[in-house]
């Protein structure tokens, strides 16, 4: 009993369950409390019917359908904008690790950026760059930015005098200093912001999305509050755009078991033991062990 | 006089009244090192030691070119450190193993010959001798995470020697060892001293490592760091580790430790 306490898909079931026994219970209370428009939490079967079900619920399209090729619409514009994002993160953390002068005038007012209410300027910024496609791809990049330049910086500045100093023995020069110790150095802490971001960037890409039309999650999203398209599309879309963050987030994960060499032979070793692959969730284990044990003591 | 003998009584390096000054971390001026002279034998095995704060570390440091002087001369080889190591003579081995995280132990052999501009072949080769050498040939594809830490600084040792130093500088390379690990190491080192046949200089706080090591041992005293002795040790090569307990080793210590201004540490 105990061993299936500890796994880990006793705890995802456990929070299912309970999330399911909340919702209902809500939906419930909704149902007969009479809200307008009606039906707008729906049980979770009607929306699960509503994933399922073959009827259109517009001109062409069933809601899954159209939950899908909306989806991909706003993927495909977040992905553009967190990979301009990571690109100018990047390219200015190493500019400012490269000049203490860069560095002086840049750093102190980056975290400035992360302070503007940037999803709140949304409107402004539509009707100054007058397109919904720039501003969705600039709003996504500007969020990007910020966690990847100072995780990327981070990175930089990890790197200890020692090997400094090891480098400059061998006469290395500044280039081979960057491509074989300060860049794979820095790539735990890159993938880091990127983690960070990359959610960030789906969230900002749907929010846009309701301003105008022209497609995406979000634009359905406001459609099917305002008409009555079935209350169950706009949840479906909740889940979905929740699932795509996860997604996202584990997509960079796996990416950077990719680039990081020493990590990717861990999980190599772990498969091959019969564990878990990624990293993070056996430190989670750990910390919560110890967590449980300091509840323990105290009892 | 052989050959040989003529070339190993030839001054590698010479340090003449050398003074440095820096300013540590908190802007106090530190007198690190004080009218130091020293002439270095090539091919010599020779220990810095003293309590911590005597400068043996600013001295190898400076030898290295990785500190400034502030006054008195090094020369190298009769060139300036800064040549000698822009001509990647040095090998320099930390108290840390300094080993990169994202390379298998191979290839962080191979480091330091990529940036010599070795071929594939050749960088492969020699860091797998290198390996062989310390006893770590097994462990090449592993990455330094998977290593104890005396497997660690056997990979710092054998990354310091791939690259065939003229001068070896040592700073406490054993200090964080357990004594087993470091008895062990120190018979690698000497073992692979005698076949290089480098300048090694090593800096350390214990005594009994010294005296087993070396040729020659300079006692330096703190504040400010200055040469207060040079004892030279006369035990035959190969020094083994029986040697530590006769009363000639012991009154070496002894030498060494009274050595210290006012008489011990």
């Amino acid at each position: 009993m105990k061993k299936i306490v500890k796994t880990r898909w006793f705890s995802i079931l456990f929070w299912v369950v309970i999330l399911a026994a909340v919702w209902e219970a809500a939906a419930f209370h909704v149902a007969a409390t009479k809200r307008n428009p009606e039906n707008i939490l729906p049980h979770l079967y009607q929306i699960i019917a509503a994933a399922f079900s073959t009827q259109k619920v517009n001109q062409s399209m069933t809601a899954t359908q159209l939950v899908l090729s909306s989806a991909a619409t706003t993927v495909f514009r977040a992905a553009l904008g967190f990979a301009i994002g990571v690109a100018s993160g990047f390219v200015l953390a190493l500019l400012m690790n490269l000049s203490g002068i860069i560095e002086k005038i840049a750093f102190p007012y980056l975290m400035i950026i992360q302070m503007i209410p940037i999803l709140g300027m949304a409107p402004i910024i539509l009707s100054i760059t007058g397109s919904i496609n720039v501003s969705r791809i600039l709003i996504a990049a500007i969020l990007t930015f910020y966690p990847v330049a100072t995780n990327t910086l981070a990175g930089f500045k990890s790197v200890e005098k020692e090997k400094y100093e090891l480098m400059a023995s061998y006469a290395a020069k500044k280039r081979s200093l960057y491509t074989k110790v300060l860049i794979p150095q820095c790539i735990p802490y890159f993938f880091t912001g990127m983690k960070i971001s990359a959610p960030m960037a789906i969230t900002a890409a749907i929010l846009v999305d309701t301003l105008q039309g022209d497609g995406g999650l979000g634009c359905v999203l406001s459609q099917s509050l305002r008409h009555a398209m079935s209350i169950s599309v706009f949840w479906l879309i909740v889940f979905f755009s929740a699932f795509l963050g996860i997604i996202s987030w584990k997509l960079m994960g796996w990416l950077e078991v990719m680039f990081t060499p020493q990590k990717r032979h861990l999980s190599k070793k772990k498969q091959t033991d019969g564990k878990d692959v990624e990293l993070c969730t056996k430190e989670k284990n750990r910390s919560g062990k110890s967590f449980l044990k300091a509840g323990v003591l105290q009892r | 006089m052989t050959t040989e003998e003529n070339s190993r009584n030839e001054v590698e390096i010479s340090i003449e009244d050398l003074d440095v000054t820096f300013h540590d971390n908190s802007g106090n001026e530190v007198r690190a090192l004080e009218g130091v002279s020293l002439d270095i034998r090539k091919g010599e095995f020779i220990s810095l030691v003293g309590p911590s704060g005597c400068g043996k570390t600013t001295l190898l440091r400076t030898i290295a070119d990785l500190q400034k002087p502030t006054d008195g001369m090094i020369h190298v080889a009769g060139r300036l450190p800064r040549e000698e190591r822009l001509m990647q003579k040095f090998g320099i081995v930390f108290q840390q193993p300094v080993l990169f995280d994202w390379r298998t132990v191979q290839k962080n052999v191979e480091l330091p010959l990529e940036l010599m501009y070795y071929s594939r072949k050749d960088r492969h080769q020699r860091a797998k001798d290198m390996l062989e050498m310390v006893g770590l040939s097994d462990f090449a594809d592993s990455y330094p995470s998977q290593l104890s830490g005396g497997m660690q600084q056997r990979v710092n040792i054998a990354r310091a020697f791939a690259i065939r130093p003229e001068i070896l500088l040592m700073d406490e390379p054993f200090s964080a060892l357990d004594e087993f690990t470091k008895e062990k190491l120190h018979e690698d080192l000497l073992r692979m001293w005698r076949q290089t046949n480098k300048t090694v200089i090593f800096v350390t706080h214990n005594i009994q490592e010294a005296v087993f090591l070396s040729d020659r041992i300079c006692v330096l005293s703190p504040h400010p760091g200055r040469l207060s002795a040079i004892v030279d040790v006369t035990l035959n090569r190969p020094r083994t580790a029986e040697m530590k307990y006769t009363p000639e080793f012991n009154s070496l210590v002894e030498k060494v430790r009274n050595s210290f201004e006012g008489g011990s540490i």
